[in-house]
């Protein structure tokens, strides 16, 4: 039955289906083949048959990769059971069948095998099957195939039959090739079934002996082997460890991987558990039952000991796993997992999902590698690590019980203090381990959080940034823009002891650099920072300074032929701004202040002011006679508008003074450099008008230089710029008008104990006025010679009322430097042959004159020698109120004028000592009886106190104990 | 004497004399300060020593006609004081006599 000469398997069907219907009657098939192949003909049928038979293979185990194998022209059950139609052709086929699958390979066979038969397997001679193909459903039914002379003989000659027999069927038995298709397909579904079942229990029993055979060393191309032909899945409960089947499905094999990982997991953590509780059970019993004690204990101790390698090797599958997550390179793998998250959470692998491990085995095989051996490495170890654990508990126990009985008490008690020993020790030891081990993964969980953001930025970004920050540091004078910082890093490194190198500025060049602030006080990272800082600074403004070159070389081209490209945004800003330059502002820094003439000015007013009093006092008389014009004294403004102008002069000179030329720089710069120093200093002088007579005003106008606190305070600032001479001159100024200060003027004001502002504002100006006497002046005082020092306290006598001088602190003060300075000479001269060094020696017309001046100085204060202590000068004020030595603070108030008084007793003769004696004797024996009767409260008051009266005693070669009260 | 020559250019030339000088400072809010001038900028932030505040609060009570309120008078004093420039009315040296 073809069409056109084409085969066709249908051809065979249908005659098939003919000799069923007719009981092998050919005669009638004709008509019933016509008839079903007109009517059944929808046109889909094609279509179906052509698509249809492309899954046949995969559906009933044709192809080999699949498990379930079954091999559907296998004919190891005897087909003689099944219901033949033609049992006689059945067994003629038989032997065909017998010879064939053997012969053919597993591949081959399964895809030459067609649908025959399937087909074979539906028809069951039911009227149903043939129903079905009527209805058009059926595969089989051909566009081509209402044959209406179907030829037997020709059918059979090209029927596919008999290619897949490769031997031709004999024309006479067109049935042979049903015949064999029965009785190769016609298993039932439990037939099948138990087919498969058996073909696994057989594979699985020689996998289990092959993995016995060789449980770790299984290659992975074993596996591989192995797995298409895996038998049914064994989930249902996990095998004893030695037993599990690595036989199983990639999929399953993972997943159960997994699940016991993870019931490992668990299982530790219940053994962990379990030996906490333990042990905490077994103190409490300990006393009770020490044999059984005993045995627990060393049970434990195995127990621990299994614990410790638990843990270890739960580290090393840590570690494996992330070596492995950092190892792992297939894409496949990082869709499983992370390496970041394996790293994080190493233990979480054992919990992840099975479904995503299984999805990966089933995406291939090639990614199953790592996680496959991996756990391959460790598990059969694993196993057979605890069980022999395990093994040893047990023997330990029973070694235990077997000699228990015959230690002796103390043996046991010692033992078991040993094992104590050693189970705190184990005890320690995990606790330490897991401490580190979890301070690590704490440290590492700060990197990773610090490190978030790490490389954000590239290096040319960062340098780019710092460009900015450090072009915002340069300065042209890094000195003094950073004065305060400078200064005080200065004082806190001579504090620290640390020898000052000199300023902490980095320069470039031409004066321009960027000061590096207070020196570093820590080392370590800090100074290496800084280091790198500054190379990186100089990096950068030498690479500046090269464009600057640049830039100039480039304005050199100017007038030359050609392009020149300049960078316009180099270009200055456009000035908008159009300032009258020719306004007097001398000093950009300070223009607030312009110059302070400092000669008073001719105009209008003050001129005229001027002339009429030229004309009064050449009326006047004498009393100007050598031509000094007399001036209004200098009012409190001018004071300070003078003052501000000598700050910013004192200001000049000390940068002028830092910015000091160095001697390679060349003599010309240096001459130079002096030359404005000297300018500036003359400058000072004048302004300080040192040289102003003294008549000129009252107060001279360098004592009203000196009202305000800020000029009392500029005076040692001027005085280290100053030349000696004019230090002189200065002293020499204040000496002669000292009565004319302030503080001298208003010193009566201090003694009162009332609490005014006027009062505090004193005594700050006197303390200030002290305090910058004797940085300033009074040190000069120490070179002078005896001829000096005598002319010099004549003048004081001259100009001033010495009496009320001597009741200042700064009056004081300056007494008491003289009086010690001529001591020091006097004992140069009693040493006159040993101090050569001392040059000029006074002679005796000197002494006798510092002698008369002396006398007449203690002839001034000895009338009101006890009216000197400001103590008794408050004491006095007040009324009689506070009486002498109630006075708070007295001891400090008057320590300076005991100090002058021993200096006083020094230098006098026999009977001035008597009369000091005398008048100061009510004084210092109420002092000591004071201190010896204990009205003072303080020891460090009586101390004080004591100490007062003896330096004056002591000066007169007494002392206070030998004072009987 | 002629503010020109004097060296007097700009008013803030009158703060720099009083540099480290009493002044006397007015400030919004019914607030006067006396102190030691340090430091001032060109916002008239002023830094100040010694400082007394002066703060005068009048005290409007209901039913009482306008011109009687009771005017009370707080004072603290601060050894270091920031002030701020916006709150300035008037720097001035305090009266000499």
């Amino acid at each position: 039955m073809s069409y056109f000469g084409f085969d066709n398997p249908i051809d065979l069907e249908s005659e098939k289906r003919k000799f069923l219907e007719s009981g092998g009657q050919g005669s009638r098939e004709d008509i019933a083949v016509y008839t079903w192949g007109e009517q059944g003909y929808d046109g889909l049928g094609d279509e179906l048959h052509e698509g249809g038979d492309e899954l046949n293979d995969e559906t009933f185990g044709g192809v080999g990769e699949v498990g379930k194998d079954f091999d559907f022209s296998h004919t190891v059950l005897p087909s003689d059971d099944l219901p033949q139609a033609a049992p006689s052709r059945a067994q003629q086929a038989r032997p065909q069948v017998y010879e064939q699958p053997p012969s053919q390979p597993v591949q081959s066979s399964a895809a030459s095998r067609p649908t025959h038969s399937l087909e074979s397997v539906w028809d069951d001679k039911s009227p149903f099957s043939v129903l079905g193909r009527m209805n058009g459903a059926s595969r089989s039914t051909e566009p081509h195939h209402p044959s209406h002379t179907p030829s037997p003989s020709q059918s059979f000659k090209f029927s596919p039959f008999s290619a897949t027999s490769n031997e031709p069927l004999p024309a006479g038995q067109p049935l042979g090739g049903i015949s064999s298709g029965l009785s190769k397909g016609a298993y039932t579904l439990e037939e099948v079934e138990a087919e498969m079942r058996a073909q696994a229990a057989l594979q699985h029993q020689q996998q289990q002996q092959q993995q016995i055979a060789q449980p770790t060393s299984l290659t992975h191309t074993q596996m591989r082997a192995q797995i298409p032909r895996q038998g049914t899945p064994q989930h249902a409960a996990s095998p004893p460890p030695r037993m599990h089947p690595h036989s199983q499905s990639p999929r399953f094999h993972q997943q159960q991987q997994q699940h016991q990982i993870h019931l490992m997991h668990v299982q530790q953590q219940q053994q962990e558990r379990q030996l906490l509780d333990l042990a905490r059970h077994r103190e409490r019993q300990k006393l009770l039952q020490e044999q059984q004690l005993l045995q627990q204990q060393q049970q434990q101790q195995i127990m621990e000991q299994l614990r410790l390698e638990e843990i270890e090797r739960a580290r090393q599958i840590r570690l494996q796993q992330m070596q492995s997550a950092n190892h792992m390179h297939s894409p496949l793998l990082h869709q499983r997992q992370s390496p970041a998250l394996s790293e994080r959470h190493p233990r979480s692998v054992g919990r992840q999902s099975p479904a995503i491990m299984g999805g990966v085995g089933a995406l291939g095989g090639a990614p199953l590698e790592v996680p496959l051996q991996q756990s391959l490495a460790y598990m059969p170890h694993d196993i057979q690590l605890q069980q022999r654990l395990l093994a040893e508990m047990a023997q330990a126990e029973f070694l235990n019980s077997m000699q228990g009985g015959p230690q002796s008490e103390r043996e046991i008690r010692e033992e078991r203090e040993l094992q104590e020993m050693l189970r705190a020790e184990a005890m320690r030891k995990i606790m330490e381990a897991e401490r580190s081990d979890q301070k690590r993964r704490r440290k590492q969980g700060k990197i990773q959080h610090m490190s978030r953001y790490n490389d954000l930025m590239t290096q040319s970004d960062k340098d780019f940034i710092t460009r900015i920050q450090v072009s915002q540091l340069v300065t042209q004078d890094p000195y003094a823009d950073d004065f305060y910082a400078q200064v005080y890093g200065a004082i806190i490194r001579s504090r620290m002891g640390i020898q000052t190198q000199d300023d902490r500025i980095l320069k470039f060049g031409s004066g321009a650099g960027v000061g590096l602030g207070p020196g570093q006080k820590g080392s370590g990272r800090r100074p290496s920072a800084m280091q790198r800082m500054e190379a990186q600074v100089e990096r950068i403004v030498n690479n500046a300074k090269m464009r600057e070159k640049e830039k100039i070389s480039l304005n050199s081209l100017q007038g030359a032929l050609g392009k020149t490209s300049g960078r316009s945004y180099k270009a200055a800003p456009r000035q908008l701004l159009q300032v009258d330059a020719s306004s007097p502002s001398p000093s950009p820094a300070h223009a607030h202040i312009s110059k302070v003439d400092e000669e008073p000015r001719k105009d209008g007013m003050s001129a005229a002011h001027e002339a009429a009093k030229i004309g009064h006092q050449a009326l006047g008389g004498a009393a100007n006679s050598e031509g000094v014009i007399a001036k209004d004294p200098l009012k409190h403004r001018e004071a300070l508008m003078i003052l501000e102008r000598l700050y910013d002069l004192v200001l000049d000179i000390e940068q002028l003074r830092r910015d000091q030329p160095l001697p390679e720089d060349g003599f010309e710069a240096q001459d130079a450099w002096e030359v404005e120093l000297d300018a500036r200093v003359q400058q000072l002088l004048t302004g300080l008008r040192l040289h102003v007579y003294l008549e000129t005003s009252v107060p001279h106008p360098f004592i009203s230089l000196l009202m305000p606190i800020k000029g009392k305070r500029l005076l040692p600032r001027v005085v280290r710029h100053l030349p000696s001479e004019r230090i002189l001159t200065m002293l020499t100024l204040i000496i002669a008008c000292f009565h004319q200060v302030d503080v001298v003027v208003n010193s009566p004001k201090l003694d009162t104990l009332e609490e005014s502002k006027e009062r505090a504002e004193v005594e700050q100006h006197s303390e200030v006025f002290l305090s910058s006497l004797v940085q300033s002046v009074l040190p000069a005082i120490g070179k002078l010679d005896l001829s000096m020092l005598t002319g010099l306290l004549g003048m004081l006598f001259k100009h001033n009322d010495v009496a009320a001088v001597a009741r200042t602190p700064p009056g004081i003060a300056l007494l008491t430097m003289f009086l010690s300075r001529v001591q020091n000479i006097k004992e140069a001269i009693a040493s006159v042959p040993m101090t050569t060094a001392e040059p000029e020696l006074p002679d005796p017309i000197d002494e006798r004159r510092w002698q008369e001046v002396f006398d007449e100085l203690f002839n001034v204060l000895a009338p009101g020698l006890l009216l000197l202590f400001p103590s008794i000068r408050i004491s006095k004020n007040s009324g009689g109120s506070v009486p002498y030595g109630k006075v708070p603070g007295t001891d400090d108030m008057d320590q300076p004028i005991w100090q002058f008084l021993a200096a006083m007793a020094v230098h006098s003769s026999m009977e001035q000592q008597q009369y000091l004696v005398t008048a100061l004797r009510e004084l210092v024996l109420e002092n000591v009886s004071s201190v010896r009767r204990g009205f003072l409260a303080s020891e460090e008051e009586r101390e004080k106190r004591m100490g007062n009266v003896d330096i004056f005693m002591r000066a007169l070669g007494l002392d206070s104990s030998q004072i009987a009260v | 004497m002629d503010p020109a020559s004097s060296g007097i250019q700009e008013p803030f030339d009158l703060i720099r004399l009083s540099l480290s000088e009493r002044v006397f400072v007015k400030l919004r809010g019914d607030r006067e300060l006396t102190g030691v001038l340090h430091a001032y900028d060109g916002h008239m932030n002023l830094i100040l020593s010694d400082v007394e505040e002066t703060i005068v609060i009048v005290e409007h009570a209901d039913g009482v006609p306008e011109g009687q309120a009771t005017v009370n008078v707080a004072k603290r004093k601060v050894d270091m004081l920031f002030v701020r420039g916006d709150g300035v009315i008037l720097v001035s040296p305090p009266s000499r006599t």
